[in-house]
């Protein structure tokens, strides 16, 4: 039957060891209380899983799943995400993805997939309105992504599938590979492209028609309306559809916030070469977008003959200010190259500055050198198949630094690189990455947002106070974006009665702003609690030391460094948590989690 | 006194990317301003709200790399040799 809620109405669990599938309804508590996205990926993984099994065997669990808003036609409702237990850093992670494939999941019938289990030959899972199938993918086992997604195309005769896929990187379980969907969209860190790799599946395949009703269409619509509305007048909405994300790259290098040469400075002196500006100018052919878009922010371009979607931002930065290259063809071909084998290209990248700065001290002397654009392409490649050098940075920066004796090189958080912005200038930021449930990572609380950009409000990016309960909603009402299949873009133009007025409508029940950043609430406090289990503590919510004791030497923010007290211990309290960033009964029986 | 001028994003679409201004001693953001949207016509429009000589929301100047809503704001007064940075709308992640 046909449910009226947005959903698509069941959740298939996959048994991998056995070799079969139990079709389940979608739990309506389930639904109510974690939406979807990443609530349920961490709910069914906290009920069902030890979080101390190991990540690659048998016993991880694997989810994929989309949200109420996803497919429904609502602006910018397109998501889905991927969550298990990170091989990178053991974390209860989930990772976003666009494009059409969280869409096409529920016209297949199902608003998630639960992998358990390990195949004992390669497979991928076949869904098609309400029925699902594990089908042998020897054949598919080696390819890139880029060559698996046309031969399931090919094979199935089918144009209208969409497939989510791994590619190599994931086949050698590199801890920085990704799961990929649409050729180039990445669900893209904590290495969940190697838990499926372990379990020995390739692809998930989604194909089908099925309706997906909403609960009250009149007063959708009129929502739709209202927020079709506000994200067009947004202005940064508008520079999105532009410029791409890319254009950042300007921006954050004028801040002087920009990581360079492995966070050794943060500017850049060629940044416009790499820029959105630059890449408009030259490459880019057109822009593109994700199930129902009227943004549009991604970009189409074309080097040396071949065309593809992409890069965005951070690998830009990632490739381009933080290996010391300017050259853009490099950026965006090696960009690409980490698509194509099914890598994080913010980990991959990180990995080899890492590497560089190493070289550059004498640590290692084997290494790539800051600033030589010739061989990355190649380094990636190697990187992504586990070969010569590049099997020394498969897994990570961390585990490179920390077995050649220098882990303070590593720019990462709990085993994860950070991303594009040195919190050394930015304070909130700062605590954003040193609190996040995943680890190293920008789009978990995007303080960029106000201390940047000035979105919803400027707030002074040098100063901590009242950043805490910032981070803490930034947090809290991501997390509830991600589980209702919003982009989290959406965030620039939309408040939290907007989100809740659009997931009230789509399913049917009563909700307000508050009731709907409550729901990420209980998310981020049950990941907290997993990596709690996990052996987490406060002494790992931190930076890495240099960002701790190196202060800038340029620009605005020059001589800070990152101040973890009092921002931690306050961030703390206005979470509800004790003095050691546990949370307390009281928190978690306010959020039925006890 | 001179300072140096760069613009981004769609502000390219109307004036230089990078370029020097002479300017009187103790000029502010305000003076400066007024004297670039002679210059180019569109300035105003890219970054004051209609009518009002307020910043749009979103639109950032820096000011050797910090932003003006955290020094003076339109009334920062510039020094000789300073760099002023503008931004239209913008953002990504």
């Amino acid at each position: 039957m046909t449910q009226m809620d947005g959903y698509a109405g069941k959740i298939a669990y996959v048994d991998l060891t056995k070799g079969t599938i139990d079709i389940q309804e979608t739990p309506t508590d389930l639904k109510r209380d974690y939406l979807g996205g990443r609530g349920f990926g961490t709910k069914i993984i906290s009920d069902r899983m030890d979080p101390l099994v190991d990540p690659l065997s048998p016993e991880n669990i694997f989810v994929f799943a989309s949200g109420p808003t996803t497919g429904t036609g609502i602006p910018l409702g397109s998501r889905y995400e991927v969550s298990t237990k990170s091989p990178l850093n053991d974390t209860l992670m989930s990772a976003n993805s666009g494009g059409t494939f969280g869409w096409k999941m529920k016209k297949a019938g199902f608003d998630a997939i639960v992998f358990e289990g390990r195949s004992a030959k390669p497979v991928y899972l076949y869904l098609n309105e309400g029925a699902a199938e594990l089908r042998d993918a020897s054949s598919y086992w080696g390819m890139d992504v880029h060559a698996t997604t046309d031969a399931f195309l090919s094979d199935l005769g089918d144009k209208k599938a969409k497939i989510a896929c791994i590619g190599p990187a994931g086949e050698k379980q590199s801890l920085l590979a990704c799961v990929i969907n649409d050729y180039d969209r990445a669900a893209g860190r904590s290495g969940a492209g190697a838990v499926l790799g372990s379990k020995n599946v390739k692809a998930v395949v989604a194909t089908g028609n099925l309706s997906i009703e909403e609960a009250d269409k009149d007063r959708l619509n009129a929502v739709k309306d209202r927020i079709r509305t506000k994200l067009q007048e947004n202005g940064i909405c508008e520079a999105l559809t532009n410029y791409g994300t890319a254009v950042l790259v300007n921006i954050v290098n004028e801040n002087y916030i920009l990581p360079t040469h492995n966070f050794q400075s943060a500017h850049f002196e060629n940044a416009e070469n790499i820029s959105g500006e630059r890449m408009a100018e030259t490459v880019l052919k057109k822009n593109s977008g994700c199930f129902a878009c009227i943004v549009k922010c991604s970009r189409i371009c074309e080097v040396d003959g071949v065309v593809n979607e992409g890069p965005e931002y951070e690998p830009m930065w990632a490739f381009g200010a933080n290996l010391g290259i300017d050259d853009l063809n490099t950026v965006i071909k090696a960009a690409w190259e980490c698509n194509k084998l099914g890598l994080d290209a913010i980990g991959t990248p990180t990995a080899i500055a890492c590497a560089m700065e190493m070289q550059e001290k004498g640590y290692i002397n084997n290494g790539p050198k800051f600033g030589e654009a010739a061989g990355i392409v190649e380094l990636v490649r190697q990187i992504g198949l586990r070969e010569g050098f590049g099997a020394e940075l498969t897994d990570g920066s961390y585990r490179f630094a920390e077995r050649h004796g220098h882990p303070e090189l590593s720019m990462s958080v709990k085993k994860q690189d950070l991303p594009a912005y040195d919190p050394r200038g930015l304070q909130g930021h700062g605590l954003s990455y040193a609190t996040s449930n995943r680890g190293g990572d920008h789009v978990y609380g995007y303080m960029i947002s106000p201390e940047v950009l000035g979105a919803p409000e400027k707030l002074d990016p040098y100063t901590s106070d009242g950043k805490a309960a910032w981070v803490q909603v930034f947090q809290d009402l991501t997390a509830a974006i991600d589980a209702s299949g919003m982009c989290l873009f959406s965030s620039f133009a939309l408040d939290a009665t907007d989100y809740a007025d659009l997931t009230a409508a789509t399913m049917g029940i009563d909700l307000d702003g508050p009731g709907f950043i409550r729901i990420g609430e209980r998310i981020w406090n049950l990941q907290k609690l997993f990596n709690i289990k996990v052996g987490y503590t406060k002494a790992d919510d931190t930076l890495p030391k240099r960002l701790l004791t190196e202060p800038l030497r340029e620009g605005g923010p020059k001589g800070r460094v990152w101040e973890r007290e009092p921002l931690l211990s306050e961030y703390y309290s206005v979470r509800g948590w004790d003095a050691d960033g546990v949370p307390t009964d009281e928190k978690l029986r306010e959020l039925g989690l006890k | 006194m001179q300072v140096t001028v760069k613009a981004f994003a769609t502000l390219r679409n109307i004036m230089d990317s990078k370029f020097t201004e002479e300017l009187e001693e103790g000029s502010t953001i305000s003076d400066l301003l007024t004297t670039l949207m002679e210059k180019y016509s569109g300035l105003s429009d890219e970054i004051f709200e209609d009518g009002r000589r307020e910043l749009k929301d979103f639109v950032n100047i820096l000011v050797n790399g910090r932003n003006i809503s955290f020094l003076n704001g339109l009334d920062t007064t510039l020094n000789n040799g300073d760099l002023v940075v503008l931004f239209p709308p913008a953002g990504g992640g």
